[in-house]
């Protein structure tokens, strides 16, 4: 017998919102943008307009596809409301600086050479902030690329990357799979090795693509792994070796929940390979739970990219009084090290193991790592079909079923069935029962 | 080994890029002017802020209603811009655009500034290359807004500043010289989209009457062009016989599915730090592409509940910021006035904006570009006409929206170095004539003339004239050479050169 999920079988399923019909007020570059459907993106757009809520919406969706900490509101807003927030100052209401604000680029610098454990101190004009890591990314692809050129990326990796190279920037990313199934030459899962981006780069340059950079993200999305130092020595000097650039995306380095486990960020590197190739991106989304307040960091030496990044910047600017915010947050360590960071590990710690044992009285394993916002679970038996046809329409009957969960296609996962479940949130939105689709299934020999 | 190369064509190519407007304020941002802090840095009179408002920004922006948190202000929302605020603006515009009908939230979209809307609508209405119709002088920076990544360009129809017989006034937009510029691009094989419009006016401070604009409108129908009218000046027109027509009071646009209408906190609210711009149409596909580029442009969440806080708040607007903000705009604008009048400059005296926009040709014999980088060495931004693509070289605009004493055009030097030119050079060798201190005059960069010289050729010949004059009276020669004035701008080294020979004869 196959595993099936009994209400998919020939019953009209959630109604996909077919792509639009061509407009002609818009080029067709507008035209394709305007057709462009991310998964995560769609999923998202759904939920915005129809939020779960206890009492005012409780037919409304939750959301667990999107990658947000909403455990720690109490500790954000009594931080947040603070008099030291609302302060106001002639240079904050006028126009600034491209970069930022040189006192947050001072304070970004300081705060990373602390947590990123910098051997030396950290300098403010090798700071750059924007209005988010999504505004980075387009920025750092324009560029560094030329139009067509590409970046590689080993899958699954956080689909979005995906429009955000492509959409103003027209920078495509070659994927370097990583298999589900860990063999021989591999110690795991999904293993990145070297072997395998030498062998990207490889067939990159077979298909006649020009590969600049290598876009890497530790501790990583979807799969919440941290990657050793000696592994990411390996991949910039695998980076040096060909010239390319490599952009380490740290956004999660602070939600290790797990004390025994550490994570080594790119910044404490001693002697990095190639300094004048290597960016740092960070930013306040998921570290410090604040994905409204739309603030992402770069730091690297190359005095080039700062200056090409700097003329990008008027359309990435982040508001005045909220560079201030951000600046008093960060530099009040007492209140992160001693208020917000053990509080909120521990309740990450604690909603990971409660979706752990939902994940498992379903039986469904997943990869068990000790970070980030999310888990990586193998939903393979719910199909009747190893097809990503049969996981898309597994994803939308969860919509359907008002949950949404993030499908392994989003992240460009090779083999289908993957899905990253978010446990960041209270936990009766993660009773995994009282989604339908859960329990209607026959279990499968496959 | 050669020198590495980090970056893309686009990468360099977007690293070397110098708008002047923008240069003007890079300089100014790392070197402020402050009375006591500072007092050897720039005054900007070249870039369009409004400083005359804090003491009522500080009040209302302080007001505990601002530090309002709540969880969706602290997440990922839509990327239109929240709900709340879209209806916040919908009435907002609706209100002071006078439309007929209430505006609707769908139709709008929030971005990060008016320079984010340029870029997103460039991208969605205009393939690369493509190209958009713009009179000149206009504000230069929307070239890089369009351009940086968006790949599309803007073609000028420029506009005299003189007004001939067909022209009521200088920099008169009219619907034929539209049509001769669409006509133009067509002949130079560019695919031209749309049309923008800024009322009221950046450079000129001008406002558009309603048959003037409803012109404008038609030629973008007749041509199925899109028209793009950002209205981001509309509340600062201080003269209270003068009104000003939003599109968006318009009963029956031309083409609505063509029209889109920007505006924006920067100039209205005097807060061109908090970075909202707005956009109104009733395009959906427009709406629909531009939410697919709005995670780039995106605006924190208290902040936009900040925006909403005050665009709702009509009896802060109507009583007590506007009417001061008017009244003190008016009273700046005047204060310039004088100091232009009393300089012998001729401007455009026009009823809105915070800029008057001056005419300096007769007042100098150097090159524009010289001048202003002579302002700038004397720590004043002043923002000259090719940043506006202005046609005719020697016009400037001066940003009067600041303190009475960083208005004072007395205290920088530039100003002050003029020779009345209303005597013939033989008048001037007459041993009682006065001379003025021509030494510093000389060892300056260029020089401004008095303007009672009506023709920029009899001013040449006056400055000649004394300088003959004063080569014969004094050993300047001897001490002053060419080479001393090497480490300057070497264009105003060959223009003084030139001069220096001629005197010599």
């Amino acid at each position: 017998m196959s595993a099936c999920l009994l209400e998919r079988n020939n019953k009209q399923t959630f109604t996909q919102k077919s792509a639009p019909g061509r407009s002609v007020y818009l080029s067709n570059r507008g035209n394709s943008l305007r057709q462009h459907r991310g998964i995560l993106q769609e999923g998202f757009a759904q939920y915005v307009v129809n939020k779960y809520h206890d009492t005012n919406n409780p037919d409304g969706i939750i959301n667990m596809g999107t990658s947000e900490n909403k455990l720690c509101y109490d500790l954000l807003y009594k931080r947040l409301t603070h008099p030291d927030m609302l302060h106001i100052d002639p240079s904050l209401l006028q126009y600034s600086d491209s970069r930022g604000h040189a006192f947050l680029r001072e304070v970004v610098a300081e705060f990373l050479s602390h947590y990123c454990c910098s051997p030396n101190p950290l300098k403010p004009d090798n700071v750059v902030v924007m209005n988010g890591c999504t505004s980075l990314f387009s920025c750092i692809a324009a560029v560094i690329c030329d139009p067509k050129d590409a970046i590689l990326i080993p899958t699954p990796f956080y689909g979005a990357i995906t429009e955000d190279l492509h959409l103003y920037s027209d920078v495509k990313l070659f994927h370097v799979p990583l298999d589900c199934e860990a063999d021989g030459k591999d110690s795991r899962a999904f293993h990145l090795t070297v072997g395998k981006l030498e062998e990207g780069l490889k067939r990159a340059k077979e298909e006649g693509l020009t590969v600049r950079a290598l876009i890497l993200m530790n501790p990583h999305n979807p799969l919440a792994e941290i990657y050793t130092p000696e592994e990411m020595f390996a991949f910039l000097e695998f980076c040096k070796r060909n010239e390319l650039h490599v952009i380490v995306d740290e956004v999660y380095m602070l939600t290790v929940f797990d004390k025994s486990v550490s994570f080594h960020s790119v910044l404490s590197v001693d002697s990095l390979p190639d300094p004048q190739r290597t960016h740092v991106m960070w930013g306040l989304s998921k570290d410090f739970a604040l994905s409204g307040i739309r603030v992402g960091t770069l730091y690297t030496e190359n005095k080039d990219l700062l200056e090409a990044l700097a003329q990008l910047g008027s359309f990435h600017s982040v508001p005045g009084s909220t560079q201030h915010q951000v600046a008093q947050l960060l530099q009040d360590r007492e209140w992160i090290d001693e208020q917000f960071l053990p509080e909120n590990r521990r309740r990450l710690k604690a909603a990971h193991s409660y979706l752990a044992q939902e994940l498992q009285s379903m039986g469904i394993s997943y990869l068990d790592r000790p970070a980030c916002l999310y888990v990586w679970a193998d939903l393979r038996k719910y199909l009747r079909e190893s097809s990503f046809e049969e996981e898309l329409a597994l994803w939308r009957s969860f919509l359907r079923h008002k949950v949404v969960l993030s499908c392994g296609q989003a992240f460009f996962c090779s083999t289908p069935g993957w899905f990253r479940f978010v446990f960041a949130d209270q936990q009766h939105h993660l009773q995994l029962g009282q989604f339908a689709p859960f329990n209607m299934y026959i279990p499968s020999t496959f």
